[in-house]
C-alpha cells in the first residue's frame, strides 16, 4: 500500500516537473566574453571603456584598444570594488560592471546579438549544412547569396533565409542552433561573402533522401556535393 | 500475481480516499496544463495569421499603385514628370517584392510574379534615371512600359479576388503554412497553393525584358570575354590541375564531376597532397574552354599570422604573374582567420581595369595560395580600346565639392549595375575624416558612383 502511494506521489512530481520544465526557460546571464584585456576584438574593448568613461574611471578616448591608461583604469575599478586588481576585465569584473548577454538556457538560441550578414549566414549553413564536407556548406552559404541576386527571391539576405518555407533549418529551428567552436561553418560563411561559389550559379539545392516536393526533380541537377544535389 | 489481479489491486488501492485524491489532483494540473497550451498555441496562430495577412494586404495595395504609376508615367508629357512618377514606381514594387517574400506559399510558385515585380522596379529605376537627364522615353521603352502596365492590370485583378477569399476567410495562412496532414492535404493545403499558382500563370507569356538595370534578361547569358582557347578534355584539365599546384605537391587527383550549364562551363576536382593531414584537400574548378582556373579553394586552416600584409601583397602578386595574369595591381583586402583576401586588378597603361578582378587568399602562417577566384577577370577581361578623355583631369577636378581634399587621382575603368563599363577619373579625397573615391565621367564629366572607404582592423573595405 505505501510502497503504491510512494510511486503514484513519485509519477505526479515527474509529471509536474515536466509541465514546469515546458513552460519556462530559465534565463542565462554571462559575461560577453572569458576575458577582455590587450588584443581583444575593438568592439568589446570599447564597451568596456564606455562602461569605465561613464563612471568616471577613464578619460581617454573610446578607442577600441585595450592600452596602458584602459588597463590602469580597469584596476582602479576593480580596487574600488574589492576585485582582485588585475587590469585585466575577467568575468567576473564583467559581471560587476554588467557586461553581459541574457540567453533563454533551454531554447537553442544562438547569441543572437551580432545580426551581421556573416552571422546569419554562418547560421543558416550551420542549420542546413552542419556535418556536410566544407565544400558543401560554401556552397550552401553560395545558394542563398545567388539568391539575393536572383529577381525570382526576396533581394536581402535575411529576406532569403527567413522566406517561409525555403529552408528547413529555418521552419523546424535548426538555425538557432548555436554554432561549435570548432565548426568551420564561419570560415566557409566569409568564403561564400567573398565570392567563392562551388555550384557555378545555382539556386536550389535539396536531399535527394529527404526531398518531398515532386517538383524538386523538375529542376536541372548540376552539381552533388556531399549529400545535396544543387540545380538550378 | 495475474495482470488481471493486479488490476484488481490497482482498483481497490483508488478506492483509497487519499489515494483518490492524489490522482485527480494529478489528472485537474495535466488538464490545467493542456489548456494554457491550447490557449497559447491558438494566441500564436492568430499572431501569425496576422502577419500574414498584413503582408498580403500591403502587397496588393503596392500592386495596386504600381499598376496606376505605369499608367500615369504613360501619359505624362515632360521628363522630370515622367522621372518623379516612375521614381515612385521603383519604390512600390520593391515594396510588394519584399511583402511577396513574406508569404507562407513556396517560392515556386509565385516565382514568376517576384521576377515580374523585380524586373518592373529595376526598369522604372532605369528609365527614372534617364528621364532624369532630360532624356525622354523610346518609342521602344514606351511599348515595353505600356505591355507590363497590362500585366500589372492582370496582377491586380486576379490579387482582388484572392483578396476577397481572404476577407470571408476562405483562405487561411497557418494552414498553407504548416505542411498539414496527408488526409488533408487535398482539400486545406492545395486549394489556396492552386490559386496562387493561378496567379502566377498570369505571366506565361511574359516577354523577355532587355534593357539597362541589373536585372535584365540579357545578363543571364552573357558571353565571357575573357575566356579564350580551344575546348579541352577532362585528361588535359587533370593536367592543369597538377601544373597549377605543382606535380612535387600533389599526391591525389579526383575527377568531381563536370557543370554543363551557364555560360561558364567547368570541370571540378579535388585534390590531396603530400605530407599532408588526410582531411586537407583543395577543390578547383578548371574552364572546359581554354582550362582557366575559376576558382580554387584549399580547406587547410591557418593557425597563425606571420607574415605581414606588405609580403602577402607581393605573394600574391608573384603567385598571379607566374599563372599568366599579368599586369595586375592590388586594390583592396580583407584579413580574417589568419588569412588575406587580396583583390587584384588589371592595369591598362595607366588605367585600373576593376572590373577584370582576381580575388586571391593568402595563408599568412607561410604564404601559401590557399584560394583564387577568377570570375570577374574571365567575364570580362580583354585588351580594351581606351579612348582619350574629352576633359581633362584638371576640368574633372573642378566637378568635385570643394569641401573635399584630393589625395590622388587617376584614370580607371569601372563597372555599371548592367555590366558595360565607363571610363573615369579617380578621385581619392577626404572629407571629414573620412575617405572617399569619387568616379567622374572622362567623357561627359558627369559624377558616375562615390564610394566611401572603410578602414577595419580586418582591412579597406569600400562602400
Amino acid at each position: 500500500m505505501r510502497k503504491a502511494k510512494k510511486s503514484l506521489l513519485v509519477c505526479l512530481i515527474i509529471s509536474i516537473l515536466i509541465v514546469v520544465l515546458f513552460q519556462s526557460g530559465g534565463l542565462h546571464i554571462s559575461p560577453i566574453s572569458s576575458r577582455i584585456g590587450p588584443g581583444s576584438p575593438e568592439n568589446e574593448v570599447k564597451k568596456v571603456q564606455q562602461k569605465l568613461k561613464s563612471w568616471g574611471y577613464y578619460n581617454g578616448e573610446i578607442t577600441g584598444s585595450y592600452g596602458m591608461d584602459t588597463l590602469l583604469a580597469v584596476k582602479d575599478y576593480q580596487l574600488c570594488h574589492g576585485l582582485k586588481p588585475t587590469g585585466i576585465t575577467d568575468s567576473k569584473t564583467q559581471y560587476y560592471m554588467g557586461l553581459t548577454t541574457i540567453t533563454v538556457s533551454n531554447s537553442a538560441y544562438a547569441q543572437g546579438t551580432n545580426t551581421s550578414d556573416e552571422q546569419l549566414l554562418a547560421r543558416a549553413i550551420n542549420g542546413e549544412a552542419r556535418g556536410e564536407p566544407y565544400e558543401g556548406q560554401v556552397a550552401v552559404g553560395a545558394v542563398i547569396l545567388n539568391r539575393t541576386k536572383d529577381p525570382r527571391f526576396p533581394k536581402t539576405i535575411a529576406g532569403v533565409i527567413y522566406q517561409p518555407g525555403a529552408f528547413t533549418a529555418v521552419s523546424d529551428g535548426q538555425i538557432n542552433v548555436p554554432i561549435d567552436e570548432k565548426s568551420t561553418v564561419v570560415k566557409a560563411a566569409r568564403d561564400a561573402l567573398n565570392g567563392w561559389d562551388p555550384t557555378g550559379g545555382c539556386v536550389y539545392y535539396w536531399n535527394p533522401a529527404t526531398a518531398t516536393s515532386k517538383w524538386i526533380w523538375s529542376r536541372q541537377i548540376v552539381k552533388k556535393i556531399g549529400k545535396h544535389y544543387f540545380g538550378k | 500475481m495475474s495482470i488481471r489481479g493486479k488490476l484488481l489491486d490497482f482498483k481497490r488501492r483508488l478506492s483509497d480516499r487519499k489515494m483518490y485524491s492524489i490522482v485527480v489532483v494529478a489528472i485537474a494540473a495535466v488538464a490545467i496544463w493542456g489548456f494554457t497550451q491550447y490557449k497559447s498555441a491558438s494566441e500564436m496562430r492568430q499572431r501569425l495569421n496576422n502577419q500574414y495577412n498584413r503582408a498580403f494586404f500591403d502587397m496588393v495595395g503596392y500592386v495596386e499603385n504600381v499598376n496606376t504609376l505605369l499608367l500615369k508615367s504613360l501619359i505624362t508629357s515632360t521628363p522630370e514628370k515622367t522621372a518623379a512618377v516612375l521614381q515612385e514606381a521603383w519604390r512600390q514594387s520593391n515594396l510588394a517584392q519584399e511583402n511577396l517574400g513574406l508569404l507562407p506559399v513556396s517560392q515556386p510558385v509565385l516565382a514568376n510574379t517576384s521576377k515580374f515585380l523585380t524586373q518592373i522596379g529595376d526598369l522604372a529605376y532605369t528609365l527614372n534615371n534617364q528621364n532624369i537627364n532630360g532624356k525622354p522615353m523610346t518609342d521602344e521603352q514606351y511599348e515595353t512600359l505600356e505591355k507590363l502596365q497590362s500585366y500589372a492590370d492582370s496582377l491586380q485583378g486576379s490579387l482582388n479576388d484572392l483578396q476577397n477569399q481572404v476577407s470571408a476567410g476562405r483562405l487561411k495562412w497557418d494552414e498553407l503554412a504548416s505542411k498539414g496532414k496527408p488526409i488533408f492535404k487535398k482539400t486545406s493545403s492545395e486549394l489556396p497553393q492552386k490559386q496562387f499558382e493561378n496567379i502566377d500563370k498570369t505571366f506565361q507569356e511574359y516577354p523577355t525584358l532587355i534593357y539597362d538595370g541589373p536585372f535584365s534578361d540579357h545578363l543571364s547569358n552573357m558571353q565571357p570575354k575573357g575566356l579564350t582557347g580551344n575546348n579541352i578534355t577532362v585528361e588535359e584539365a587533370k593536367k592543369r590541375v597538377i601544373d597549377f599546384f605543382g606535380a612535387d605537391k600533389v599526391s591525389e587527383v579526383k575527377d568531381d564531376g563536370k557543370s554543363d550549364t551557364g555560360p561558364i562551363k567547368t570541370y571540378s576536382f579535388k585534390v590531396k597532397f603530400k605530407n599532408a593531414p588526410k582531411d586537407q584537400e583543395a577543390m578547383i574548378s578548371i574552364t572546359q574552354k581554354g582550362g582557366h582556373v575559376l576558382w580554387m579553394l584549399n580547406n587547410r586552416s591557418v593557425k597563425s599570422a606571420d607574415i605581414d600584409m606588405d609580403k602577402a601583397k607581393k605573394l600574391g602578386k608573384q603567385f598571379l604573374d607566374n599563372h599568366g595574369f599579368t599586369n595586375m595591381v592590388d586594390t583592396y583586402y580583407l584579413k580574417e582567420d589568419n588569412t588575406a583576401v587580396i583583390n587584384y586588378a588589371y592595369k591598362q597603361d595607366n588605367v585600373t581595369v576593376y572590373p577584370d578582378l582576381i580575388k586571391v587568399k593568402v595563408a599568412l602562417d607561410n604564404g601559401e595560395i590557399i584560394g583564387i577566384e577568377t570570375q570577374g577577370y574571365l567575364s570580362s577581361h580583354t585588351v580594351r580600346n581606351i579612348p582619350e578623355p574629352k576633359i581633362s583631369l584638371e576640368e574633372a577636378r573642378n566637378k568635385l565639392t570643394s569641401k573635399m581634399e584630393v589625395l590622388s587621382s587617376g584614370l580607371a575603368i569601372i563597372p555599371t549595375d548592367y555590366k558595360t563599363e565607363l571610363v573615369t577619373y579617380e578621385f581619392k579625397g577626404k572629407l571629414n575624416e573620412r575617405d572617399f573615391l569619387v568616379y567622374i565621367n572622362t567623357e561627359t564629366g558627369k559624377e558616375e558612383n562615390v564610394l566611401m572607404i572603410i578602414n577595419t582592423p580586418n582591412g579597406i573595405l569600400t562602400m
